[in-house]
């Protein structure tokens, strides 16, 4: 799965949301306005970067979107039409619906077992626990192709350890690439190679949560589950809805294991995720326009879903 | 994939530069009277000698070779490299299905103009009909796939099944097997579409027409004709009786099975002797070659999967260099055909490279000594002709999905073809083309 790593840290537990912010960001404005060539020129080296890989290419992607290049007729300018083709395209909803489906399902469980290793990391402070933050982490070192190459192997009925399992009792082997198991075997897969990389975003917050919390909580007599659920979950909810919101995004960019595995299940098809679709209508159909009409939909979804997520989070945040 | 494509450039410099110790590296052009260098893009395995033996035996023009994948790999980047007007190679390889879909995007050389029409008589007609359209030769032949049935020679002898020659027998073998040994199969059904195509042309189906000389945006398609239905109706049959296995080909699982005896046969094309030799060590000269079943008790259709040509593109610079690069990479190439046939095991479409006794007379020890060209050889010269639509990827990619869901039993095997047809029509109409049965 392509997943932008995260730019910034989390941000610290106990920075006060709302106005506190404000106040400081006009008091860092006026500031600027004082040096104004000096901050143009701090600006400028990640300004012109910024210029020439992301707003150029994506300026460039979307005035190709709006024109159509039929086979036979050529290319012509056709404005919004390929998005109105992309938004009532059966083989892109079902690819969506797809992937929404698989992020309800895989989302919470991956980022809940993340959470419970950081509180146990949190908890625990032996070596022991050292080694298994390493191991933890270790999946996501493993490159997204190379894992997905791994566990397609791993799958296998002839040399993986899995499938022939029930036979042991008397069972059906398992076919991890059956239309019933498939989503459940790539939502492994994802799981396998981000938990580890959440827990740690996870663990790094609770390092900062200040440990008089937890000592007031003990005064007061609370357990240490009670402190895990009660005090330290809540403290770092801000860390937690940044993992979610990466996790969203980027399942909703889910690419490269199902790209490898359809190599082992052919029921992964042509439109089987979003950015599949756009990847073969751009270089197996050399349909450039429609990829990119497709990759912009998809990035506005992508920007919509996120922008709700942070929305629901800072109106439930403000509330509390 | 930018990374991907700066790393081939790198590979391709380092390899031009090891393979032309002499000539400078870097310019393709030869202002200052040297050697015309030409670019070709290839995959054929073993192909660094063919490579070699055209630059000893060429003084005027040198070839540097890359290879940037294979097959769907490379068309990505050659298609990436046509939609930006530059990057891609003078040479390159592109198989038989896919020619029609670099015509209409405008990417081949016409080579008529260059002589290569005089090559016509040198190749099997099916072949260069496929290459050309009309007197427009886009594409030089290199190697096919002719079909054969490939089956477990000591397997049947043992448990006394005789070997199908018509596809009814061929299920009633299927039968035989299961009940000889209930881990058995008869073959893989193995969802590749360039194999279904391949088992289609067989039976007689004729599914798609394309001309871009004669109309640029009509096609023809009919996946529905009984000739196509009966294909399905039969491997669905199998399929749906657990008579037939569901691996993918090409994957460990499938390799695995065919070396293990939980595959008995497998319909396969005149390059997979060499592709399998050297994959199935533990059932080597177990195996045979027998004719393709067929349809009717006594006919002889034949199909082909597979086979590669060299094109060149719209961006050589020197169209006329590249067109001789096309033709005499392999073309009457004596020394290239030693590694191809050889080393790199191609099918050749060269008709007198596939009469030539060393060829046809040659013992395969992977099939205990049988000759298995002299069954490879007529069915390659019974092939008729049969077109492709300039979007056969989307054709291959729809048959592979719909029979995917069909194995999966997400759909009847019924309503695949038309499933299929339903869909290729509307993309092709949604692509401007007016579609005709």
């Amino acid at each position: 799965m392509t997943r932008s790593a995260p730019i910034t840290a989390p941000a610290p537990a106990d920075s006060p949301p709302g106005r506190p912010a404000e106040s400081r960001s006009r008091r860092r404005s006026r500031r600027v306005t004082a040096h104004p060539v000096a901050g143009a020129l701090f600006v400028l080296p990640f300004f012109l970067v910024v210029v020439a890989f992301l707003i150029v290419p994506l300026g460039y992607a979307f005035w190709l979107s709006l024109s159509s290049k039929s086979l036979a007729t050529g290319v012509k300018f056709s404005g919004l039409d390929n998005y109105v083709r992309a938004f009532t395209d059966p083989l892109l909803l079902d690819g969506l619906l797809r992937v929404v489906l698989f992020g309800l399902v895989q989302i919470p469980i991956m980022l809940g077992i993340a959470l419970a290793g950081a509180l146990v990391l949190d908890a625990v402070t032996t070596k022991f626990a050292l080694a298994f933050r390493l191991i933890a982490f270790m999946p996501y070192a493993v490159p997204a192709v190379v894992g997905a190459l791994m566990w397609g192997f791993l799958y296998s009925r002839t040399f993986g350890p899995f499938a022939d399992l029930p036979t042991l009792v008397g069972g059906e082997p398992i076919d991890f690439f059956s239309v019933s198991l498939l989503l459940l075997s790539l939502g492994n897969i994802v799981t396998w190679a981000w938990t580890g990389y959440n827990m740690i975003i996870l663990y790094s917050a609770l390092q900062g949560v200040p440990r008089e919390m937890y000592e007031a909580a003990v005064i007061d007599g609370a357990t240490p589950v009670q402190i895990a659920l009660r005090v330290k979950v809540p403290a770092i909810k801000q860390a937690i809805s940044l993992a979610a919101i990466f996790t969203v995004i980027g399942t909703m960019q889910f690419f490269t294991e199902p790209a490898i595995m359809a190599r082992f299940a052919p029921q992964i098809s042509a439109g089987y995720t979003p950015n599949l679709y756009a990847y073969n209508q751009a270089f197996a159909y050399s349909d450039f326009h429609y990829s990119a009409a497709v990759s912009f939909a998809l990035g506005f979804l992508v920007f919509v879903v996120a922008y709700l997520f942070v929305f629901v989070n800072r109106r439930r945040g403000a509330r509390a | 994939m930018p990374g991907t494509t700066w790393l081939a450039k790198l590979r391709a410099g380092l390899a031009a530069c090891g393979l032309l110790a002499v000539a400078a590296c870097g310019g393709a052009t030869s202002d200052d009277g040297g050697p015309v260098k030409v670019s070709v893009w290839a995959w054929y395995p073993e192909f660094k000698g063919v490579v070699e033996a055209f630059n000893a035996s060429h003084k005027d023009i040198q070839v540097e070779w890359t290879n940037v994948g294979t097959g769907p790999d490379q068309y990505a980047k050659l298609k990436t490299a046509f939609t930006a007007g530059k990057g891609a190679p003078d040479v390159a390889m592109v198989e038989f299905q896919q020619i029609p879909t670099f015509i209409i995007l405008d990417a081949l050389v016409d080579m008529g103009p260059h002589g290569a029409n005089e090559d016509k008589d040198l190749y099997a007609e099916w072949a260069w009909s496929q290459a050309t359209d009309g007197e427009k030769v886009y594409a030089i032949p290199v190697d096919g796939g002719p079909m054969a049935l490939m089956y477990r020679k000591d397997l049947f002898d043992q448990h006394a099944i005789p070997v199908p020659t018509t596809w009814a027998e061929y299920a009633d073998a299927a039968a035989k097997i299961k009940a000889a040994d209930p881990e058995g199969h008869i073959a893989s059904f193995g969802s590749d579409g360039g194999w279904i195509n391949g088992l289609m042309w067989q039976s007689g189906c004729r599914p798609y027409g394309y001309s871009q000389a004669t109309a640029k945006d009509q096609v023809k398609i009919n996946l529905t004709a009984p000739e196509c239905k009966r294909v399905f109706d039969l491997y669905g049959d199998l399929v749906e009786k657990g008579l037939m296995a569901k691996d993918p080909f090409f994957t460990a699982d499938a390799t695995a099975a065919l070396d293990s005896g939980k595959y008995w046969t497998w319909a396969a094309a005149g390059w997979t002797p060499g592709y399998v030799a050297g994959s199935l060590k533990n059932t080597a000269g177990k195996w045979a070659v027998a004719p393709m079943p067929q349809w009717t008790a006594g006919a002889d259709e034949q199909g082909d999967w597979g086979g590669s040509t060299f094109t060149v593109t719209k961006q050589a610079k020197n169209p006329a260099a590249a067109t001789t690069v096309a033709r005499e990479l392999f073309g009457k190439s004596k020394a290239a055909w030693d590694i191809g046939l050889n080393k790199a095991f191609l099918y050749p479409l060269v008709k007198d490279v596939a009469a030539d006794p060393a060829f046809t007379g040659k013992a395969y020890e992977f099939f205990n000594g049988q000759k298995v060209n002299e069954i490879f050889v007529p069915v390659s010269e019974k092939l008729g002709e049969f077109q492709y639509t300039p979007f056969q990827d989307f054709v291959f990619g729809e048959l592979n999905d719909r029979s995917a869901e069909a194995m999966s039993g997400s759909r009847s095997w019924d309503s695949v073809l038309e499933e299929t047809q339903k869909n290729v029509v509307a993309y092709a109409e949604q692509q401007g083309f007016k579609v005709s049965k």
